[in-house]
């Protein structure tokens, strides 16, 4: 009898084990538990910048079926993205999630955008699917959803995740120690615009802190909001020194200095309008490249001060976290302002 | 003349407000092109807030004008300029440029096209089913209904992050950027239509009675409504394709002008377009100084003209001896 109570006792083990093993609960950023089995062999994101954790994290051949933030279609891929996607034709997805096609992909995690996601995370888990809510605003939010997602992608994952942080330490420091005796009023007063000449960005979006954590001020940090429309007095009321365009959207840099209503902006007097580069993922927004976005306007703003070389940093950055070889054409568009 | 003192003092009152703060005598001598004020001032005054002033001007008018004719053309209170589906059609037009690019000429373009498109399909209905007043509401509603659920669509397959909020600004309505280069059509409509309407207005108070009458008073019904709803359509899609959706203007100003000169329209016409003139300018003037970012025009014609039309109702059911 005792031998029957000791093997008892000994399976009960081995299956407390075995099913401790095959699940991890996580904290999402909306405050969620989630259980999600392990190991993750097949992963889902309908939150096109969440997929860009995945590939830094080097999990991305775990994808089954991706957004990519900003592409609405193979048309609006560009080349490099097919070159670092093999197979962006068959993974690409974008739109209103689908909770019956991400059911047969048999997924066995979603990573969604905690801010529209609610209810179809509620519905995934009918079909018993975990979702992985993300809410990215700041550079330190963006940490902690890297952290969170090398949480259930292996310890491999894991330890780029550690690695990633200390990159965007490394960067956010060197950049406060090279502007360090710089005083509030030196700083370069930048306005970071949208996809219209009137359209920029709130003191909250993620943009700011990265005018911030480069040395910058916005002139639009009271604003609050999101996008906010503004109009051409307003613009000419702040006198921005430098104009930041985002990575897309159809603003140029000429429309704003071809235009003779925008003359009177200090920076339009200075040639000092400059749209950011992509080649992969867009560095305003809270995707990993984003550090490269940080390395990109400290330098534009104060090219003397900041010790970072920026040639160095995206090579190094594509190959490390997206296994990316950059063209020569590719690194001189990146590093020119 | 008196009347034209209204809009003439709100015009010169907005190029002296704005969050820009600015010398009336700098003001001054920035319209009289002469030396002193900064190349800033000169910018803000002269590129900023006269294209924008002039363009709220006209858009108030035509809105309250094209409101006023077919309030009583269609002897309906509750009609107002965008019944026949121009908005509508504007609105879908512009979405549809939008997806392709924010160029403002190409989204005014593309407002404009499909307003006047919308019109054309209701014109068509009139002529295919006869062109009473009835039919050509029932067809209005009609060809807006289908705009806006082509509206939709392309709301659906529009980039939530740029493209959706673009549509939905632009729908609220406002003139921010609004420059000297998108004025000329404007302009050009306005002057033509004001002064068609200036010189009919008389004729209208004839298509306010029924088509029968009208015509035993020796008018052409139906010649004469189609020029005015053309008349008026090309208006009403100048100014949509320039400022979006602004709603009230057109059916509240009629109303007030109404309850100040009569029913008139020799006394309305010019009434109204001195009334919408004056009115948008104020909020437009509002819209650009009140808060560091731009209040949508169409929230802020809601907020003012939706009890507006409350007092007047009142006063209406009073006048009948209805209501307490």
């Amino acid at each position: 009898m005792n031998r029957i109570w000791i093997a008892a006792v000994i399976v009960s083990l081995l299956a407390f084990a075995g099913i401790a093993q095959s699940d991890i609960a996580v904290l999402d950023q909306t405050g969620q538990t989630v259980s999600i089995p392990q190991p993750v062999e097949r992963l889902a994101s309908v939150y096109g910048i969440g997929t860009f954790y995945v590939y830094a994290l080097g999990a991305a051949d775990r994808l089954v079926t991706a957004y990519y933030v900003g592409v609405k279609g193979l048309a609006n891929a560009s080349e490099a993205m097919f070159r670092w996607e093999p197979r962006l034709d068959d993974i690409l997805s974008f739109g209103d999630p689908n909770v019956e096609e991400l059911a047969a992909s048999d997924a066995q995690v979603v990573l969604a955008d905690g801010a529209r996601h609610a209810a179809f995370a509620e519905q995934m888990a009918y079909v018993g699917i975990p979702v992985v809510q993300y809410l990215v605003e700041t550079p330190e939010e963006l940490k902690e959803a890297m952290v969170l997602t090398g949480d259930f992608l292996g310890a491999d994952a894991q330890a780029r995740a550690t690695v990633f942080i200390a990159d965007y330490d490394r960067v956010f420091d060197t950049v406060a120690r090279d502007l360090a005796d710089l005083g509030e009023e030196e700083r370069v007063r930048v306005l970071f615009l949208g996809t219209s000449l009137t359209t920029v960005a709130s003191g909250d979006m993620f943009q700011s802190h990265l005018i911030a954590a480069a040395g910058g001020q916005s002139v639009a940090n009271d604003l609050l909001g999101y996008w906010n429309e503004v109009n051409l007095e307003q613009i000419l009321l702040w006198d921005p020194e430098v104009i930041v365009i985002p990575p897309y959207g159809p603003v140029q840099p000429s429309d704003i200095l071809e235009n003779p209503d925008w003359t009177a902006i200090d920076a339009v007097k200075t040639g000092r309008v400059h749209r950011m580069p992509r080649v992969i993922g867009p560095m305003d927004t809270p995707v990993p490249e984003s550090l490269l976005g940080i390395v990109w306007m400290a330098k534009l703003f104060y090219s003397d001060l900041v010790s970072l070389n920026l040639e160095e940093e995206v090579t190094r950055f594509y190959s490390f976290y997206y296994g990316f070889v950059l063209t020569d054409e590719e690194v001189e568009y990146l590093i020119s302002p | 003349m008196g009347l034209i003192l209204l809009p003439a003092l709100a015009f010169v009152a907005a190029l002296f407000l704005g969050r820009y703060g600015v010398r009336i005598e700098e003001t001054v001598r920035v319209l009289l092109g002469l030396d002193g004020p900064s190349d800033v001032f000169r910018a803000l005054i002269l590129r900023v807030r006269l294209p924008r002033t002039l363009a709220a001007a006209c858009i108030g008018a035509n809105l309250s004008v094209v409101g006023a004719a077919f309030q009583g053309m269609f002897r309906n209170p509750l009609v107002d300029s965008r019944i026949l589906g121009v908005s509508s059609g504007a609105a879908f037009g512009a979405a549809l440029a939008l997806l392709i690019t924010n160029q403002t000429m190409v989204v005014q373009t593309g407002a404009f096209t499909f307003a006047l498109l919308a019109i054309g399909l209701v014109m068509l209905i009139g002529l295919r089913l006869g062109s009473t007043p009835l039919v050509l509401v029932i067809g209005g509603i009609l060809v807006g209904a289908l705009f806006n659920s082509l509206l939709g669509l392309i709301k659906y397959v529009a980039d939530p992050l740029s493209t959706l909020p673009a549509i939905t600004y632009w729908m609220l309505g406002g003139l921010n950027g609004t420059s000297w280069s998108a004025l000329p059509p404007l302009l050009v409509i306005t002057t033509l239509g004001m002064t068609f309407f200036m010189l009919l207005r008389w004729r209208l108070n004839l298509l306010t009675v029924t088509d029968t009458e009208a015509t035993a008073l020796g008018i052409h019904v139906r010649p004469m409504r189609t020029i005015v709803i053309a008349i008026g359509t090309l208006m009403i899609a100048a100014s949509v394709a320039l400022a979006g959706m602004i709603g009230w203007i057109g059916l509240a100003v009629p109303h007030v002008a109404r309850a100040w000169v009569g029913p008139d329209h020799g006394k309305l016409i010019p009434a109204s377009a001195v009334l919408g003139a004056t009115v948008l300018i104020l909020l437009d003037t509002i819209a650009r100084t009140a808060l560091p970012s731009e209040i949508p025009l169409g929230i802020l014609t809601g907020l003012i003209g939706v009890p507006a039309f409350f007092v007047l109702f009142l006063r209406f059911l009073k006048a009948r001896g209805e209501g307490r």
